[in-house]
């Protein structure tokens, strides 16, 4: 028997040095064929070129200038200058948005338990602290600005501590916590007639990221339930509801964003009388956030769509009604298989708040178009300026899908 | 007994609790709540109109605009009308629609499939290029092709970069085939496309013959002979009728004293970013649908086809995506809509499509009625799309099953 196991043992021979390990693994993924050798070979040859052009305009060529000329005007727009803000020094308004949002997202932490909530917190966090290093002159980034950025760490450190602390730990608190802080940045940001330090700024003078984050934070929490609402409205058996529901999701799919927008400040201001207080930012807000909800209810419905019938029937066998039905059966499951959608979703409209230039808001955008527009001498600079944008919103929107997938493997887990 | 009692003083299901009460309640409450508002806000704004001195309705459609038009492919003077250029504004949204479909696809095709390579640094390639084009917003991408060309050297400079190519701020000018008398040319392309036609249809017939008895029939050299002959023929018989070709190449060139390039086509910078910046992004997008679409046909099928002998890309070609197309259309089709409701962002770069025109002729005609025709073009654009995808996709949907 021995010698039995022996020859078989001896049979099984190590496979050959070519067909394993980096060499193995470069003859199956890049040189299988003459036609991958090939590809392989221009690709490299691209990509190699690629890099070696672009790091030396990078750091040879570039000019780099027109970033640190904007600097802070990227962050909040024209909100600190002396017209939107006269005779005092307004830049510690934004500055405690940041400080609650990071609170919050300490708190998510906390909730949260670690894992990704944790990440994002501490990447927000330092990176908003790491702002106050950079080597600037003094007289446009004070030292309170620095010390105030290095205080979201404390911020976000409490934010952890009530959830641990306090009987303050569940879901539902941070949400109320964030909601309550994003009012209350909008209130500071808006200041109030009267109030010693918190003159009121017009919104004309908000801009920047700044502007693009709320405009986002609020299309994102408003367009997800008015898009099931919207998706609900259009399964429904009423055929009036259902009309209306139809009727509104297909003209905000059917016109550009564009469109809708512009139309928002010449039409709608004509609705109302002439005295009544008008507030483009607030227009756009709304179209942005009912355009968004459109899409949005189409997602949902696809997941409705893809549940299967059983789901609710056996709910309804077992006594629930429908709203309960809806509510906890049903929707729960079509959200889930829809987050990439509906993530996806979060991302074009991240995205589409910069078109609010179409109303002649200063987003981070347009607050360097428009620079380069105004200083003709800036113009060879524009491909740094549309680069260092691009790069902007691509840490931000590849951090959202980046959460969304581990959302998604989160929920995945034992759901399968 | 006191049950007995309940029984007996049933009264029917109270009214807040009733199913049907309820449905009726909720449909009029909506139904009128909708109208309503809807009301409201025409009949103030109709009313603003009034008292505001605003004009409205659509006589204005038969005014001269007086306005210039950026680019146009339509002959236009500023003493046309407005309807007309409302007309050239759509037909460069229409054509922006309709090149940005085709390059988008091409592009998306090839970068999804490079996605599924078994190559690895190409489908890493594929992944960047998709993961950076999609998560930017095409603001910014068209913003930035835009100033590279808007840094260019001048026009008046004549830059050259190969032998009839100009190359300067103003945008790309190139040779361009163009008929010395129109009718001419439009016969020529007529009888073309009744070649192209014909050719198709021997096309199908030989190769339904191919595959039916087996005997080699050559369906794409019959084909290509049909639609070159028939062109062919056609223009020596226009030649001999005109005494001139259908078609001669114009070449552009620099004229007069500020060197502004003439002749052959030119392409304007507005135009050129928008497209580019319209295909490289919406590639990004239909290059995740077929990828998504490939992966839905089983490997199976793959491993089947490359079983019995068909190559890598014939397999893909007869076996694979013949099937993905099912589960890749209708995505699509929202795509092509997306490109064209994101050809609007045109304005942002000086292009004159429909979109921007129409914003310019709020100042001089009523909003509204600019608004209603607006929304009414951008409709049938997505209807016409949605309804060659529908066509489509029942051609190649599963007949049979």
């Amino acid at each position: 028997m021995t010698d039995n196991e022996n020859t078989a043992a001896a049979a099984v021979m190590a496979p050959p040095r070519s067909e394993v390990g980096a060499v193995g693994w470069m003859r199956a993924n890049l040189f299988s064929t003459w036609y991958n050798v090939l590809m392989t070979v221009t690709s490299v040859l691209v990509v190699v070129w690629f890099l070696w052009f672009g790091l030396t305009w990078a750091f040879g060529d570039a000019e780099w200038r027109v970033i640190g000329t904007l600097g802070g005007q990227f962050i909040i727009g024209q909100y600190n200058t002396v017209s939107a803000c006269p005779g005092q020094n307004c830049f510690w308004r934004p500055q405690v948005g940041l400080l609650l949002a990071t609170l919050v997202l300490g708190m998510a932490w906390g909730v949260a338990g670690g894992g990704t909530a944790k990440k994002v917190a501490l990447v927000v966090a330092f990176v908003s602290a790491a702002m106050a290093l950079i080597p600037y002159s003094f007289e446009r980034m004070g030292m309170d600005v620095r010390i105030l950025l290095v205080a979201n760490i404390p911020a976000m450190y409490l934010g952890l501590a009530i959830t641990r602390y306090t009987p303050w730990r569940e879901v539902k608190h941070v949400a109320i916590v964030g909601v309550v802080s994003f009012l209350l940045t909008l209130f500071l940001l808006r200041g109030f007639e009267g109030l010693p330090g918190m003159q009121p700024v017009s919104v004309i003078h908000w801009g920047g990221l700044m502007l693009n984050i709320l405009l986002a934070v609020a299309g994102i929490v408003l367009s997800l339930p008015i898009g099931i609402g919207l998706a609900l409205g259009r399964r429904s058996q009423l055929p009036v509801v259902k009309l209306l529901c139809v009727v509104f999701i297909e003209i905000f799919r059917g016109v550009p964003l564009i469109t809708l927008l512009f139309m928002s400040q010449v039409l709608v201001p004509l609705a109302f009388p002439e005295n009544f207080p008008q507030n483009s930012l607030f227009r756009a807000a709304v179209v942005i956030t009912l355009f968004s909800s459109a899409y949005m209810a189409e997602n949902i419905r696809g997941g409705l769509q893809a549940l299967h019938p059983g789901q609710a029937e056996a709910a309804r066998a077992l006594g629930l009604s429908g709203w309960q039905i809806t509510f906890l059966i049903s929707l729960p499951q079509a959200i889930r298989n829809v987050i990439p959608a509906i993530v996806g979703q979060f991302i074009a409209l991240f995205k589409d708040t910069s078109l609010v230039y179409i109303i002649g808001m200063l987003d981070v955008v347009e607050i360097g178009r428009a620079f380069i527009q105004g200083n003709p001498e800036y113009l060879p600079s524009a491909r740094e300026l549309f680069i260092f944008l691009a790069i902007v919103f691509w840490i931000f929107t590849y951090g959202m899908s980046y959460v969304s997938r581990r959302v998604e493997d989160h929920m995945r887990v034992g759901a399968r | 007994m006191a049950q007995m009692t309940g029984l007996l003083t049933y009264q029917g299901i109270p009214v807040w609790r009733h199913a049907q009460i309820l449905r009726w309640a909720t449909q009029i409450i909506s139904g009128v709540l909708a109208v309503v508002l809807v009301l409201w806000f025409f009949l103030n704004i109709g009313s603003a109109i009034q008292s505001r001195n605003i004009p409205y309705g659509f006589s204005f459609l038969d005014r001269e605009y007086q306005t210039p038009i950026g680019h146009h492919f339509l002959p236009y003077e500023s003493s046309d009308t407005f309807l007309y250029a409302l007309g050239v504004a759509a037909t460069n949204t229409i054509f922006v629609s309709i090149a940005g479909v085709v390059l988008a696809t091409i592009l998306g095709i090839v970068i999804g499939v490079s996605r599924l390579s078994n190559n690895w640094i190409i489908s890493k390639l594929a992944l960047a290029y998709v993961e950076f084009f999609r998560n930017v917003p095409l603001l910014v991408q068209l913003f930035f092709w835009f100033y590279i060309f808007l840094a260019l050297p001048p026009e008046r400079d004549g830059y050259i970069i190969a032998e009839n190519l100009y190359i300067n701020n103003a945008g790309v000018s190139f040779p361009w085939p163009t008929p010395p008398d129109l009718v001419m040319g439009l016969a020529w392309l007529a009888l073309a496309i009744v070649g192209v036609i014909a050719a198709v249809i021997i096309y199908r017939f030989l190769l339904r013959r191919e595959t039916m008895t087996g005997k080699a029939s050559y369906p794409i050299v019959f084909g290509v002979v049909t639609v070159v002959g028939i062109a062919a023929v056609a223009w020596i018989i226009l030649m001999i009728v005109a005494g001139e070709s259908p078609f001669a190449i114009s070449y552009p060139a620099p004229h007069g004293t500020f060197g502004r390039v003439a002749g052959g086509f030119t392409a304007p910078a507005g135009l050129l970013a928008l497209l580019i910046g319209l295909v490289m992004y919406t590639a990004s997008f239909i290059a995740e649908i077929v990828r998504a679409g490939i992966t839905s046909v089983g490997r199976g099928q793959t491993e089947a086809a490359r079983a019995l002998g068909l190559s890598n890309l014939s397999a893909l070609r007869h076996v694979t995506f013949p099937q993905a197309l099912r589960v890749i259309i209708p995505p699509l089709i929202s795509q092509f809509l997306n490109l064209t409701k994101n050809s609007s962002l045109a304005g942002a770069i000086g292009y004159s499509d429909l979109t921007n025109v129409a914003k310019t002729m709020t100042q001089t005609a009523p909003a509204v009625s600019i608004f209603i025709l607006i929304m009414l073009s951008y409709l049938a654009m997505s209807l016409a799309y949605s309804l060659a995808g529908n066509l489509y996709n029942r051609y190649v949907r599963i007949t049979g099953a």
